[in-house]
């Protein structure tokens, strides 16, 4: 039961997006279009469940002092193993995120799980954690890519949202990804304005 | 001339690609260093010393290190530890010799090492100024350019953000959107008017 | 009603004008412009700008109910953004153009900031931006002066001037064409002497002083005449410069808006000149050829800033 709270609470509670506002540098970036959305979330969620499975298991060798270089050098590890693999299968994909996979390394959320969880609980647990979070983070992601994409090109997936609409070029643009953003944390506001 | 190309890297890294209204690089410092102008002005002053001198060591580093080891694929952790330590270091050395000036730039230090702007830099410069393995002519100076400049972008766009949101604390904003959200909506404002510079031929 | 007990620092000064007064005053002087845009454009134009008022009105009332605040759309703000945002557009633009604009003007450029007076960027210019940066081809397809009802579609001096390398004679225009407005552009910013005429009255009744105006003026010549684009130097046009784009409309109508300029005197200079060096910048490399909006609204970021550095210290106050 608590591992199933571990993993739900980045989905909607703990959004790290909308909620505790991290990692919205590449939240911004690459919700250009849905593919590229889902692309950045899944690496991302591979590269913080892997750290978080690493950083839980060694959690206990290392020593405190320099526990954040220790924990940078294994995110960058496999941040360095997905730009590899994405360049040789998913080289398009590689290519539109372009400095956005390796700037995975300095992505707040996964430092900050990183230090904030796996290094205090067992694997499993930190599993679950980095497993939410990072899906969490990808819905996030796809919101937002759905919400500029669909406004801003006028289909999602090459299939055409609304007939007959003629897309606003700016939701594409670095304006359009930061307006959505902004009211889509007012929403979110709102909303928790409501529950409490 | 070769000055074209400086200048085109000044205005591209100022106004054209400003890496926080249009790259979206260094949001998070962005959002939690400018409520107040003169923290701003200090965040920004650190920001371009740091940026500067990592981009110059990292392109030394790759250039004289990765190249030759054919080891470029490592580019990525090698430069975070690069600037890693480079920060730490430079955080002691102010530590020592200013302490005035580490209680002005000290606390803004350890944010800068997780700035997606430092490590974006280095990596663009290296995307930039290298054809393969192969460095493009002033590259070097090209890349400290960048560097410099990107940090200047960083620092303009985070002081007039400092100053709208000095100016917006007497306002009636709606509670929704008051925080991170307003400043979103200025920031989309803000990278709405630098789209006047799209298009940019010098 | 609690607010009549709140008593402000002093000093208390009154003055007779009221914000409404002015605005209705700074619409008064819009008309003429806005007249001979219906006579150079047709009767297209004029739907454009009823539209654009309209809808300006109707999300003021929507946005002002949702916050429950109250009801005040006769102090004519919304109304004059409206205004200010339909003489900012092609008179041809399909009329949903004018209707989202104006929605993107007052909801998000002015009532998330709080509504009237709080707005850091000028909510026209913003929609403006907005607009020509979603719909390109609709925003930049002029008609040809006196061409209705079925209109020709022209290019602005300015395009003629970038794109083409043109001079005015090239053209087939004169100096005497720019300043009536028998030339392509938005429906409010040809009519350079109508323009002139309202914006003459502001000025006698001092709701707007020159200070910003003149600047901008002063900065824009200047580095027109200086750097001209097909190179040489010191031979630039400076009367085409100033009168063959939006800036008449801009530096008198939208650079002086109360809330988004600086106080003082000497801020109101700063922000004149980069206006003008904005401008002047845009025209001569970027990618646009007319660049009075975004340079407005680039210095409206800076207004907190040369706030900030240009007002007086207070009185025994230390820095």
């Amino acid at each position: 039961m608590k591992l199933i709270r571990e993993f739900t609470k980045g989905l909607f509670k703990q959004n790290p997006i909308f909620v505790i506002a991290l990692g919205l540098c590449p939240a911004l970036a690459v919700s250009t279009t849905m593919e590229n959305a889902l692309g950045m979330g899944a690496a991302a969620t591979f590269v913080l469940v892997s750290s978080n499975i690493i950083v839980s298991a060694i959690r206990n060798i290392i020593p405190q002092k320099i526990r954040i270089p220790c924990f940078i050098v294994v995110i960058a590890s496999f941040v360095t193993i997905v730009e590899l693999l994405m360049a040789a299968y998913l080289p398009a994909l590689a290519k539109s995120l372009g400095i956005f996979v390796p700037l995975i390394v300095v992505n707040c959320i996964i430092l900050g799980r990183a230090e904030a969880f796996a290094s205090k609980h067992k694997v499993l647990p930190s599993i679950m954690d980095g497993l939410g979070m990072g899906l969490g983070f990808t819905l996030a992601l796809a919101l937002v890519a759905a919400i500029r994409e669909g406004l801003g090109s006028g289909k999602i997936f090459d299939v055409v949202v609304i007939k007959g609409y003629e897309p606003a070029t700016m939701m594409v643009l670095a304006p359009g990804a930061l307006l959505t953003l902004g009211i889509l944390i007012a929403v979110t506001n709102l909303i928790k304005k409501r529950k409490a | 001339m070769e000055l074209t190309a400086f200048i085109t890297v000044i205005i591209s890294m100022v106004f054209v690609n400003n890496f926080i209204l249009s790259k979206f690089l260094g949001l998070c410092p962005f959002l939690g260093v400018s409520k107040k102008t003169s923290s701003a002005v200090s965040m920004g002053a650190a920001v371009i010393f740091v940026m500067t001198l990592s981009g110059a060591i990292t392109w030394l580093v790759y250039r004289f290190i990765l190249v030759p080891l054919d080891i470029t694929y490592l580019r990525t952790i090698t430069f975070i530890l690069v600037i890693a330590s480079f920060v730490q270091f430079v955080e002691m050395v102010i530590l020592k010799k200013s302490p005035v000036l580490y209680r002005a730039l000290g606390i803004y230090l350890p944010l800068i090492t997780t700035n997606c702007a430092v490590l974006g830099v280095t990596v663009l410069n290296i995307d930039n100024f290298f054809k393969g393995a192969q460095a493009v002519p002033y590259s070097f100076l090209l890349s400290v350019t960048q560097s410099f400049f990107a940090g200047v972008g960083f620092t303009l766009a985070l002081l007039l953000m400092s100053g709208i949101r000095e100016k917006l604390q007497l306002n009636d904003t709606p509670k929704a959107f008051q925080g991170v959200a307003i400043a979103f909506v200025i920031a989309s404002l803000m990278s709405l008017a630098f789209m006047g510079f799209q298009g940019f031929r010098f | 009603m609690s607010d009549m007990f709140v008593v402000s620092t002093s000093p208390h000064l009154r003055h007779k004008d009221s914000i409404s007064k002015i605005i209705w005053m700074v619409f008064l002087a819009l008309v003429p412009a806005g007249l001979a845009g219906l006579y150079i454009f047709g009767p297209a134009s004029l739907w454009v700008i009823i539209a654009a008022i309209l809808s300006a009105l109707v999300t003021e009332a929507l946005i002002l109910l949702l916050r429950g605040k109250k009801l005040r759309l006769f102090d004519g703000s919304a109304a004059l953004t409206g205004l200010l945002l339909a003489y900012n557009l092609p008179s041809d633009v399909p009329l949903w153009i004018p209707v989202v604009g104006s929605f993107f003007a007052i909801a998000i450029a002015k009532q998330i900031f709080g509504g009237l007076g709080r707005n850091i960027f000028n909510p026209a210019l913003a929609a403006r931006a907005f607009l020509l940066i979603s719909w390109p081809t609709y925003m930049t397809t002029w008609a040809k002066p006196f061409s209705y009802p079925d209109a020709i579609s022209s290019a602005t001096p300015l395009n003629l001037f970038k794109e083409g390398g043109m001079n005015l004679s090239q053209m087939g225009l004169s100096y005497w064409d720019l300043f009536l407005g028998n030339r392509g552009g938005c429906i409010g910013e040809v009519a350079v002497a109508a323009l002139l005429a309202g914006a003459l009255l502001l000025i006698a009744l001092k709701i707007i002083s020159l200070h910003i105006p003149l600047s901008y003026f002063i900065s824009l010549g200047l580095f027109s005449w200086l750097f001209p684009a097909r190179g040489g130097f010191a031979t630039g046009d400076i009367l085409f410069a100033i009168l063959a784009g939006g800036v008449i409309l801009g530096a008198f109508f939208m650079a002086t808006d109360y809330s988004t300029s600086p106080l003082t005197r000497k801020g109101q200079i700063i922000f004149g000149l980069g206006c003008g060096l904005f401008t002047f910048i845009i025209r001569r490399w970027g990618g646009y050829p007319e660049g009075v909006s975004f340079s407005i609204l680039i210095m409206n970021a800076f207004v907190p800033i040369i706030d900030r550095f240009t007002t007086p210290r207070v009185y025994g106050a230390k820095k």
